[in-house]
């Protein structure tokens, strides 16, 4: 594997501070030239429990992590006996003790991979530099940064910046940043960055793809945000409340879920843009509003940011098993659109394509992240140019006339205009409730016109790598960017990524299968939603799959076994 | 000049049971909107599904017809997307009591300029007469032969309990006195809450215009207090009808909207691309 890649990865109980430490040293690695791509574990509580905060630190830009790492600092001995199996050779475990009480099997493991177990007592240096015994995580911070090899120049500008307007003793804590840099124990453990730096990246920005939905929202003009909390999509409403006071948004934290897909319903319906997002189970209370605005044709936005399992789950963890809740949410039938995000980039961009093809299509559109995604940090250079918002407004005499594309006239609510009803009944061209067979049968085909001609004007799945690969792996989300990651370096393997998921586009899998490919599904859950999606479209059978269900992302390592058994 | 009230009909044929109350009160709205001057362009009315919801067809003005329970919150949606439509929120006391009780509850706590009007004829009417909350214990009812083995909710005790800032009852077979209630929900600045007695000469036969006309006593101004408030809306003796409690010293959720203060447009007139540069910071 010729990745360039270097991992560090702190280990330790929820509520320790290893945020904290992660968050800084993602943004100093990003300052000195370097990429990097932050991934947490943690549990689903407030304190205690073993929790995790990996930065892959790399010379190009990527968007996920490997499975082993090459310094594990530990907070807590907990951590030691969860995360010593991730230590790659040669690697450096890092504690406050020795005293590490390791069984039989850990110590071999060690000892076979030449791992460094090194002891640094972070709070007697912490007091001795004149801190509190709370900015040991400083000393660790400033000896990791040691071993790396760096100049301290830009981790200490990165601490002052993050403690600026906090009331704690910014002196000391710098002073804790220097002691644990300046560290004797430091010898002979140097572990520099092998790897060239990157361009200047000081200017560009670490975002998690939660932070890139919600700036696309509002990018679009999305005017009302409707939240309940459940993670992963909280941190969405986190940054559109953090930030209303600029933007002027309406935000407003609803009852539950049903109430807050109702109100984004109302409020679209009324003329202006308005989201809401949530995971798996909020999402099963919304679906019957999506039902109601599919055949009342009322445009909608939701974000679906997935979790592991059903019920409860692993709610704190990943995965991709909501694509077919996605797809098929909401009794009866009616045209939806299901776009799924991989990055801060793309899900910059697709909710704002998600807001238009809403309106002008006004039907639901579900846009699907995972918590690998949601609250990952990634580093982009900016925001890409953002699309032009399209509403597809126009004045008609009948609300849902029959048309040729399915698509009927649609005017806002106002004094100037004719009103009309707007209905989940099944309606008239005017609005008014219908049982009658005909009227029944022509409204049902007309909204699946609109299925059909939405379908024509989406893109297809993207292809990357080379094109004359024999193996050519098919996925979505987040797995993609450990494919894309992957495949710079692995040039005998092509990549399909969907970033449309339906209506779904199988001309270019199509091609490729007819072309002798051999198609494999990479996907984050347990029973291969996407293929059963591809199958049932088109009709293609996708036999070998890879799928990883325990509610951890795909690592590269993952993949790469797979591909190499 | 008052809009005639022909401007607000349609030309659907009603589809309610003779003598039933839905007659009435719609013709009401429709008198309320022409006395208050408002267009039928210039109001909201969002139906539940239920008898009262099969009237979504019979006013022209404009509507959506929902879901069942849910036509309270789709009206807060509409009314923050644009303050200057007068926003209604049409409802049966099954999709007020049951489906969406959570709905009724916020809404008063949360105090949004609109209107809800309940109509409450003590059962299920459109699914064939099944127990609501307010239907009377020993009555026997649909798959209830011994009647519910529950005791009854009030409307007034809910959402007066909640410090409702405006709290009303009508009866269906008081036109005059339900337009001027009516009125008095839209015009009030805040979430006005109407309890519409409404006669159901299927389902509820025993309380009929007789009955009602008995029980019945209107009230001549509100009370002062909540707590007088719950004590006026208790029907064992009497039936108080009339605005029973206004509180206009509340102010309205958009109005404690902070980020909201100097912005004198509506979202509705917003919806463009914004210029996210300046958010960027927030990044950190």
């Amino acid at each position: 594997m010729s990745q360039n890649r270097l991992v560090v990865k702190f280990g330790g109980e929820s509520g320790q501070g290893i945020n904290t430490l992660g968050e800084i040293l993602s943004k100093a690695i990003k300052n000195t030239g370097f990429h990097n791509f932050a991934y947490r574990e943690y549990p689903s509580l407030i304190k205690g429990g073993v929790a995790s905060y990996q930065i892959d630190i790399s010379d190009r830009r990527i968007g996920s992590s490997l499975r082993m790492c090459d310094i594990l600092p530990i907070l807590d001995i907990d951590a030691i006996h969860e995360y010593i199996y991730s230590v790659r050779e040669n690697g450096i475990i890092i504690y406050d003790s020795l005293d590490l009480a390791l069984t039989e099997e850990e110590k071999n493991f060690i000892n076979q991979n030449s791992i460094k177990l090194v002891s640094i007592d972070t709070k007697e240096l912490a007091l001795d530099a004149g801190g509190i015994e709370i900015m040991a995580n400083m000393v660790l911070l400033g000896f990791i940064w040691r071993i790396l090899g760096l100049e301290i120049a830009p981790i200490e500008e990165v601490v002052r910046d993050r403690f600026k307007d906090k009331k704690i003793d910014l002196e000391a804590e710098i002073k804790c940043l220097l002691a644990g840099y300046n560290s004797q124990q430091t010898n002979g453990l140097e572990k520099p960055i092998s790897f060239d730096k990157g361009l200047n990246l000081k200017d560009s920005l670490n975002i998690t793809g939660n932070q890139a939905i919600a700036l696309g929202a509002i990018s679009a003009g999305c005017r009302a945000y409707y939240a309940y909390p459940m993670t992963p999509s909280t941190s969405i409403f986190k940054f559109i409340g953090d930030t209303y006071r600029e933007t002027g948004i309406v935000v407003k934290q609803a009852e539950n879920e049903i109430t807050a897909a109702q109100m984004a319903i109302g409020s679209m319906n009324m003329g202006t843009r308005a989201m809401v997002a949530t995971s798996g189970g909020g999402f099963d209370l919304m679906s019957e509003t999506i039902s109601c605005a599919g055949i009342s044709e009322t445009p909608l936005v939701l974000v679906l940011a997935q979790r592991g399992g059903a019920g409860t789950g692993v709610p704190t963890w990943t995965g991709a098993g909501d694509l077919s809740l996605a797809v098929n949410a909401g009794h009866g039938e009616f045209p939806r659109c299901v776009i799924s995000v991989s990055n801060p980039a793309d899900a910059y961009l697709l909710t704002q394509a998600a807001f238009n093809i809403a309106e002008v299509y006004q039907l639901p559109v579900i846009i699907l992240t995972e918590k690998q995604i949601a609250e990952s940090i990634f580093n982009i250079q900016e925001m890409p140019e953002p699309i032009q918002i399209e509403r597809g407004l126009n004045n008609g005499t009948n609300r849902y006339e029959i048309t040729e594309n399915g698509i009927s006239p649609r005017w806002v609510p106002s004094e100037e205009n004719p009103v009309y009803l707007q209905n989940s009944d099944e309606h008239k061209i005017t609005g008014e409730s219908t049982e009658n067979s005909k009227e029944v049968i022509e409204m049902s085909d007309k909204r699946l016109r609109k299925l059909k001609t939405l379908k024509d004007n989406l893109p297809e799945p993207v292809y990357y790598g080379n094109e004359n690969t024999e193996t050519v792996l098919v996925s979505y989300g987040s797995t993609g960017n450990t494919i894309r990651d992957l495949i710079t370096d692995q040039t005998n393997i092509g990549y399909l990524h969907y970033s449309y998921i339906y209506p779904l586009k199988f001309e270019k899998l199509t091609q490729l299968k007819e072309a002798g490919k051999q198609i494999i599904s990479i996907e984050n859950n347990q029973t291969g939603e996407l293929s059963k999606l591809i199958k049932q479209e088109s009709g293609i059978s996708i036999d070998q799959k890879l799928l990883k269900y325990d509610g951890r992302p795909l690592f590269i390592e993952d993949i790469l076994d797979f591909i190499n058994k | 000049m008052a809009i005639p009230v022909t401007e607000y009909n349609t030309n659907v044929r009603p589809t309610w049971c003779v003598g039933c109350g839905n007659y009435a009160i719609n013709t009401a709205i429709k008198k309320t909107l022409s006395e208050l001057d408002i267009k039928p362009n210039q109001a909201f009315i969002s139906f539940d599904i239920g008898c009262n919801g099969n009237g979504a067809d019979k006013i022209k003005v404009n509507a959506f017809k929902g879901l069942h329970g849910r036509a309270i919150p789709l009206a807060i949606g509409s009314h923050l997307a644009n303050r200057k439509m007068t926003v209604i929120a049409d409802i049966g006391d099954g999709g007020t009591l049951h489906e969406g009780i959570e709905h009724l509850i916020h809404a008063v706590r949360s105090n949004y300029n609109i209107t809800i009007l309940i109509h409450n004829n003590e059962n299920f009417a459109l699914t064939t007469g099944q127990a609501t909350a307010t239907t009377q214990e020993s009555k026997p009812m649909y798959g209830l032969p011994d009647g519910k083995p529950e005791r009854e909710m009030y409307i007034s005790d809910l959402v007066l309990g909640q410090r409702a800032t405006f709290f009303a009852r009508a009866y269906s077979g008081d036109m005059l006195q339900m337009i001027e209630i009516f009125k008095s929900a839209i015009n009030h600045k805040g979430c006005s809450i109407v309890e519409i007695l409404q006669y159901c000469p299927t389902y509820n036969k025993e309380a009929n215009p007789e009955w009602f006309a008995q029980k019945i006593q209107k009230l001549a101004q509100p009370v002062q207090s909540l707590e007088e408030a719950i004590k006026t809306s208790k029907t064992e003796e009497k039936i108080n009808t009339g605005v029973i409690y206004q509180d206009q010293s509340i102010p309205t959720f958009y109005d404690r909207l902070q980020n909201r203060k100097n912005i004198n447009t509506e979202l509705v007139e917003e919806v463009k691309n914004y210029d996210i540069s300046n958010l960027l910071k927030y990044l950190d």
